[in-house]
C-alpha cells in the first residue's frame, strides 16, 4: 500500500539543513555540536516514526520534481530502504557523538561537520530513492561530499588517497550512469519496482552490458575485488571518517545499490533466467576469501579492518547473488550486522589511537588491562565476525548457509566455514594479545578512553549483541529485514 | 507590442552608437546606458517569449514590406534563446563595471561598452533573423565586435589571439556568404522559408549540396568544432573575463544556431547528402568531446582550461545534432542554453578570482577557497554543472544525448559521451583541490579579499541558475520541442 | 553571352577564391593574409553579383526610357552590405596588425609563433 508522506523527504532534508547551519554558524564548538546532535537525533526519530508502517507493509513515497519525461527525483521508503536508513541514522547518532570527542582539537572542524552532515543527508537520500536516477544523484553527491572528509588532514598522503578514491568512485559513477541510460532505453522507466523493470525481450547483449555496467559501477563502492583499491588507502582519513566510510555511508551505499539492481531492476526471476548470478557469486566468494587472506598479512589495525570490511561486504553481494529468499534475508540483515560490528572496531581503533597513540597491532598488547571496556567492545565485535552464536555475525552466516542450501549450492556453506576460520585467524590473536599479554611500554597515566569516545563504542557493541539475540522478537531490526525480503522477493 | 521584435535588437545598437559620446570622460555613463539597454532587451525578450508560448511563432515584417520581399524577423522556438542571451548579457554588464575599471584603459572603456552593445544587438538580431541577408548582417555585427572585444584588454597575446580569431571568423563568414549566394542563385530569394519552399520545388541536387556543405563548414568553424577549433582557446583565454563569458557562452553558439536556422532549407534534399553531413558531424562531435577534455587536462591556466572545456561541450551539442534523433536533438538544443549559463558562471567566477588575486594558474591560486569563499562556491557549483552531475543544468543535455544515442542504435556514442564526462571531472578535481585543500603557494593569497558585490552577485545568480535550470529543465525542453520536431531526421 | 562561356565567370571567381584562401593559409606575413582575405571576399562578391545577371539585362535602375530586362538588384544590396563588412574587418585587422607590430616587433606569423 503506497502512501504519500513528506517525512520521506524530511529525513534527508534535516541533515541538509544541519549542514547549512554548520557551514554558516559552525565556528563555535557548542553550537556546532548542538546542531549536529539535534539533527542526528531528530532524523532518527523521523525515520523511526515511519517504522511501524513499514513493518506492516506500507510504502511511503513523495515525488519531488519531474524531469521530462517520466524520470524525476522521487523518494520512496519501502522496507529495504527503511532498513538501510535506520541503520545509517542510528549509526550517525553514534558517530556524531564519537566525532565530537575525537575531533576535539583538530583543525577545520566546521568544514568537517558540515560535510559530515551532508554525507548522511545523501546516504538517506540513497536509501529512500524511488528510482535509479535519484539513487545516482545522491550516490554521486555522496562521492563529492566524502572527498573533503577523506582529505581532511591535507597531507600529501591524504591528497593522494583522495585522488585515488575519486578516480575509482567517479569511474564507477560513470558506469552507473551508462547503466542508467541503458535501463531507461530498454525499459522506458527508472523506478524501482517489484519484480524488476527489465524484461528478457530487450536482448541478451544489451542486458549483459547493463548488468556489467551497473554491477561494476556499484561494485566500486561495494569494494568487490578488483575494484576495491581505494579502500585500504582511504584509511589515511581521521577515524570517524573511516567509520563513516566503512560502516555507514559509502560502502553500504554501494551494496545497497547492488541490492536494488538485483531485486528491483533486474529481478530475481530474470537474473535466474539469464544466468549472470553465479558469476557474481563467484566474484563475491573470491573477494571474501582473498581479502581475508590479505587481512592476515596486515600489521596496522586500521588496515586489517579495511581488508576485513572488503571481505565482509562481499557476504552481502553473495547473499544477493544466490537469489533465494533466505540468502536475501542474510544479505539485508548483514547490512546492519556488519555495520555495527565494524563501527565498534573502528571506534576502538580510534580510541586507542587518541589515548595511547598506537596504531600497530603488536602494540595493542595488554591494553585489555588498561582499557577494559574498550577492549571488551572489541572482543564482542571480533566474536561477531567470527560467527559465534549469540552475536550478530552468526545470524548472517546461518541464514547465508541456509540460503545457499536452498539454492542447492552446498559449497558456499564450506565457504562460510572457511571464512569463519580465517576471521578467527586474524581476530583471535589480537584479542589474545590485548587480554593475556603484558603491556609494552605504556605510559603510566593511560586510562580508559574518554566518555565521548567510549559510550558510542559500548552502545554499538551492545547493538551487536542485540542483533544477535533478538531475531525472534517482533519490532526488532530482524523483523524489518524480513519485511524487506518479503518486499523484494514476494515471499 | 507590435513593434517590439525589432526593438529587441535595435535598442542595444542605438545604445552602442550613443555610448562613446555619452561616455566621453565619464565611462560610467556608458556603462549605465549599456545596462539599461540590456535590461530593456531582457524585458522585451521575456514579453516576446510569453507571446510565443501563448500564441505560437510569429513574424514581423520590417517597414511593412511583406515577406518574401521584405525583411522578415521571426520569433519561434529557437528565438526564445534571446532571453538567455539578454539575461547573461545584463549580468555580464553589471559585472563589467569593476572589472573594466581594472582591466581596460580609461580611454577605451566607453568603446568597450559600445562594442558589448553591438555584440548584444548582433546576437539578438541573429537569433531572430528570418532571412539569409539579415542572418549574415547580424552575424557579422556580432562577430566583428567579438574580434575587437578580444583585444580590448590590450597586450600582445590578446592582439594575436584576436587576429587569429578574426582570420578564422572572416574566412568562415566568406564561406557562408558564398553559400548564401549559391542559394540565391538557385532560388532567387533570400527569405529562409521561401528559399526552403522553392528549393523543395525545384529539387536542385549538386549546387544545393554545395551550399549545404559551405554553410555547415562555415558555421562549424564559428562553433569551433574540432578540428576547426584552433582559434578558440587563445581567443577565449586572453580576452577580458566578461568577454570570455560571452564568447564561450553565447557567441560560439552562433555556429550552432545558424546551422539550425538554415537546416530546414535543405529538408527536401536527397537523404544521402544530408545523411553524410549528419554522420560527419556526429563523429567530429564525439572526437571533439574527448579531444577537448584531454587538452584541458594538461592546462595550468584556468581560463585555457575553461576554453578547452567549451570545445568539448560544443562536441556534445554537435554530436547530439548529428545523431539525427529527436531525443538527442532535444538534448543538444537544451545544452546550448544550459552551457551558456554554466560557462558564463565559470568564466565570471574565474574572472573574479583573477581580478582579485592577479593570478591565473592553478598553482598560484591555491588556497583561494579560504579567502574568497563565495566566488569559489559559485565556481564549484559551475564545475559540478559542467561535469553533468544531476540535478544541475549540465546533466539534462548529456542525459538526453546519451539516451538518444542508444535509441538511435549507436551505443558507441553513449560510451564516448560518458568517457568525456569522466575526463572532465578529473581536471576539475584539480581545480577544487587547489582551491580548498592545498596550502597557498603565493603570499598574496593570504590577504586577498572577496570580490566586490557588483561582481559577486551576478556570479552567484548564474550559479543558482545552473542548479535551477536543471531542476526546472522541463520548461526549456517544452519550449524547444517544436524546433526539434522541425529538424530533418527528428520529430 | 554564349552559354558555353557563361560558366567561365564562375570558374574565374572560384579560382580567385582559392588564390585568396591559399594566401590566408600559406603566407606568413600578416598583411598578406589580410590581402588574401580581401581577395576571397571580392571573389564572392563578384560571384554573387554575377549570379543576379540575366541575359541582356541592364542596370536595375528605373527611369525614363529604360526598359527591362533588369539584372536582379537583390544581390547588389547583399554585396554592398558585404563590402561594408569587409571594409570594417580589414580596418580592424590592420589596427590589430599595427598593435602586434608595436608589441612584438614583427608581423611574420612564423616568428610570432616562436615568440608566443
Amino acid at each position: 500500500m503506497e502512501v504519500a508522506d513528506f517525512r520521506v523527504v524530511l529525513a534527508p532534508a534535516l541533515s541538509l539543513l544541519c549542514a547549512v547551519l554548520v557551514f554558516l554558524l559552525g565556528r563555535h564548538d557548542a553550537w556546532r555540536a548542538l546542531f549536529t546532535l539535534a539533527a542526528a537525533v531528530t532524523k532518527l526519530l523521523v525515520i523511526l516514526s515511519l517504522l511501524p508502517g513499514s513493518l506492516a507493509g506500507t510504502v511511503y513515497s513523495y515525488e519531488v520534481i519531474d524531469f521530462p519525461p517520466g524520470i524525476g527525483i522521487a523518494f520512496r521508503a519501502d522496507a529495504l530502504g527503511m532498513f538501510f536508513a535506520l541503520v545509517s541514522s542510528t549509526l550517525w547518532v553514534l558517530t556524531t557523538v564519537y566525532a565530537i570527542g575525537y575531533m576535539r582539537d583538530r583543525h577545520q572542524r566546521a568544514r568537517f561537520f558540515g560535510f559530515f552532515a551532508l554525507c548522511v543527508c545523501t546516504t538517506v537520500g540513497i536509501a529512500f530513492a524511488a528510482n535509479l536516477l535519484t539513487l545516482l544523484l545522491f550516490y554521486e553527491l555522496l562521492t563529492v561530499c566524502t572527498y573533503p572528509l577523506l582529505v581532511h588532514d591535507e597531507t600529501p598522503a591524504a591528497l593522494r588517497a583522495g585522488r585515488k578514491y575519486l578516480a575509482y568512485t567517479l569511474s564507477g559513477g560513470a558506469l552507473i550512469l551508462l547503466g542508467t541510460v541503458l535501463v531507461q532505453h530498454l525499459a522506458g522507466t527508472l523506478s524501482f519496482a517489484f519484480p524488476g523493470v527489465l524484461s528478457r525481450q530487450s536482448g541478451d547483449a544489451m542486458l549483459l552490458l547493463t548488468f556489467v555496467a551497473l554491477v561494476a559501477g556499484f561494485g566500486v563502492k561495494a569494494a568487490i575485488m578488483p575494484l576495491h583499491g581505494w579502500l585500504p588507502t582511504a584509511m589515511v582519513a581521521p577515524t570517524p571518517v573511516s567509520a563513516l566510510l566503512h560502516a555507514v555511508a559509502v560502502v553500504k551505499a554501494g551494496v545497497f545499490g547492488l541490492l536494488r539492481v538485483v531485486y528491483n531492476i533486474f529481478g530475481v526471476d530474470l537474473l535466474g533466467e539469464l544466468g549472470y548470478a553465479p558469476w557474481l557469486a563467484a566474484v563475491a566468494s573470491f573477494t571474501i576469501l582473498a581479502a581475508s587472506i590479505v587481512a592476515l598479512a596486515q600489521v596496522n589495525l586500521k588496515r586489517r579492518l579495511a581488508w576485513s570490511t572488503i571481505s565482509q561486504l562481499s557476504y552481502i553481494v553473495l547473499g544477493a547473488a544466490l537469489l533465494t529468499p533466505l540468502a536475501a534475508l542474510a544479505a539485508i540483515v548483514h547490512i546492519a550486522n556488519q555495520a555495527f560490528a565494524k563501527i565498534t572496531m573502528f571506534f576502538v581503533a580510534g580510541a586507542i589511537e587518541r589515548t595511547t597513540g598506537r596504531t600497530e597491532l603488536r602494540e595493542l598488547a595488554g591494553l585489555g588491562r588498561v582499557m577494559p571496556w574498550t577492549m571488551a567492545a572489541f572482543t564482542i565485535a571480533a566474536l561477531s565476525f567470527i560467527g559465534v552464536p549469540l552475536f550478530a555475525g552468526f545470524v548472517t552466516k546461518w541464514y547465508l548457509s541456509l540460503g545457499a542450501l536452498q539454492a542447492g549450492a552446498w559449497w558456499f556453506v564450506v565457504l562460510m566455514l572457511a571464512s569463519a576460520l580465517l576471521n578467527a585467524a586474524y581476530w583471535l590473536p589480537v584479542v589474545y594479545l590485548a587480554w593475556f599479554r603484558p603491556p609494552r611500554g605504556l605510559p603510566a597515566q593511560v586510562r580508559e578512553a574518554g566518555l565521548l569516545l567510549l559510550v558510542p563504542t559500548l552502545v554499538s557493541a551492545a547493538y551487536v549483541l542485540l542483533l544477535g539475540t533478538t531475531t525472534r522478537t517482533p519490532g526488532m531490526p530482524f523483523s524489518l529485514a524480513e519485511a524487506a525480503v518479503r518486499f523484494v522477493t514476494g515471499m | 507590442m507590435e513593434h517590439w521584435l525589432p526593438l529587441v535588437a535595435m535598442a542595444p545598437l542605438a545604445a552602442a552608437a550613443l555610448a562613446p559620446a555619452l561616455g566621453r570622460g565619464r565611462p560610467a555613463l556608458a556603462w549605465g546606458l549599456g545596462v539599461i539597454a540590456a535590461a530593456w532587451s531582457l524585458l522585451a525578450a521575456v514579453l516576446l517569449t510569453r507571446r510565443l508560448v501563448l500564441e505560437g511563432p510569429f513574424s514581423y515584417a520590417m517597414g511593412g514590406w511583406p515577406a518574401p520581399y521584405g525583411i522578415e524577423l521571426r520569433f519561434d522556438a529557437l528565438s526564445a534563446a534571446t532571453v538567455f542571451v539578454a539575461l547573461i548579457y545584463l549580468l555580464v554588464l553589471v559585472y563589467s563595471r569593476r572589472y573594466a575599471e581594472a582591466a581596460i584603459p580609461a580611454h577605451r572603456r566607453s568603446w568597450y561598452y559600445s562594442l558589448l552593445m553591438v555584440n548584444l544587438g548582433g546576437l539578438v538580431g541573429f537569433v531572430c533573423a528570418g532571412d539569409l541577408f539579415n542572418l549574415f548582417v547580424f552575424m557579422e555585427l556580432a562577430s566583428v565586435s567579438s574580434y575587437a572585444l578580444v583585444a580590448a584588454g590590450g597586450g600582445r597575446v590578446a592582439a594575436l589571439a584576436a587576429l587569429k580569431y578574426l582570420l578564422a571568423g572572416a574566412v568562415s563568414s566568406v564561406l557562408i556568404l558564398f553559400s548564401i549566394g549559391v542559394l540565391h542563385a538557385l532560388t532567387g530569394s533570400l527569405n529562409i522559408a521561401d528559399v526552403a519552399a522553392r528549393l523543395a520545388a525545384t529539387g536542385a541536387g549538386a549546387p544545393a549540396a554545395l551550399a549545404l556543405g559551405g554553410l555547415t563548414a562555415g558555421f562549424m568553424v564559428k562553433a569551433a568544432l574540432f578540428p576547426l577549433h584552433l582559434w578558440l582557446p587563445d581567443a577565449h583565454a586572453s580576452a577580458p573575463s566578461p568577454v570570455s563569458a560571452i564568447l564561450s557562452g553565447l557567441v560560439v553558439n552562433i555556429g550552432i544556431i545558424g546551422w539550425l536556422r538554415i537546416l530546414p532549407i535543405f529538408s527536401g534534399l536527397e537523404t544521402m547528402a544530408l545523411g553524410m553531413v549528419y554522420e560527419a558531424l556526429a563523429w567530429l562531435g564525439a572526437v571533439a568531446i574527448i579531444a577537448g577534455a584531454l587538452a584541458a587536462l594538461f592546462q595550468q591556466d584556468i581560463k585555457l582550461m575553461l576554453a578547452y572545456s567549451t570545445v568539448s561541450n560544443i562536441g556534445y551539442i554537435v554530436l547530439g545534432l548529428g545523431l539525427a534523433h529527436p531525443v538527442a536533438a532535444t538534448g543538444a538544443t537544451v545544452h546550448v542554453l544550459n552551457h551558456a549559463l554554466i560557462k558564463s558562471t565559470l568564466f565570471l567566477a574565474a574572472g573574479a578570482l583573477i581580478h582579485q588575486t592577479g593570478y591565473r594558474t592553478l598553482h598560484d591560486l591555491r588556497g583561494a577557497g579560504r579567502v574568497m569563499p563565495w566566488t569559489c562556491l559559485a565556481l564549484s557549483i559551475g564545475v559540478l554543472a559542467v561535469v553533468g552531475l544531476p540535478p544541475t543544468a549540465g546533466f539534462l543535455g548529456k542525459w538526453y544525448i546519451a539516451l538518444g544515442a542508444l535509441e538511435a542504435g549507436r551505443p558507441v556514442f553513449a560510451v564516448a559521451l560518458l568517457a568525456g564526462a569522466l575526463l572532465i571531472f578529473f581536471y576539475y578535481v584539480r581545480i577544487l583541490n587547489a582551491f580548498y585543500f592545498r596550502a597557498p603557494a603565493q603570499e598574496r593569497m593570504l590577504s586577498v579579499r572577496e570580490a566586490p558585490l557588483s561582481m559577486l552577485l551576478p556570479v552567484l545568480l548564474l550559479a543558482a541558475l545552473c542548479v535551477l535550470g536543471g531542476l526546472f529543465g522541463r520548461w526549456p525542453i517544452d519550449l524547444l520541442a517544436p524546433l526539434v520536431r522541425q529538424l530533418p531526421g527528428g520529430g | 553571352m554564349p552559354s558555353g562561356l557563361q560558366n567561365l565567370d564562375y570558374a574565374a571567381f572560384v579560382v580567385l577564391f582559392c588564390i585568396g584562401l591559399y594566401m590566408v593559409l600559406a603566407r606568413s606575413n600578416l598583411v598578406k593574409k589580410l590581402l588574401g582575405l580581401n581577395i576571397m571576399e571580392t571573389a564572392v562578391f563578384a560571384f554573387i553579383v554575377t549570379s543576379g545577371m540575366v541575359d541582356d539585362g541592364t542596370a536595375p535602375i528605373l527611369g525614363n526610357g529604360v526598359a527591362g530586362p533588369f539584372a536582379s538588384p537583390l544581390p547588389h544590396a547583399l554585396i554592398l552590405t558585404g563590402i561594408v563588412v569587409a571594409v570594417s574587418i580589414t580596418a580592424l585587422a590592420l589596427a590589430l596588425i599595427v598593435e602586434i607590430h608595436r608589441q612584438c616587433g614583427t608581423i611574420e606569423a612564423d616568428e610570432l609563433k616562436g615568440a608566443e
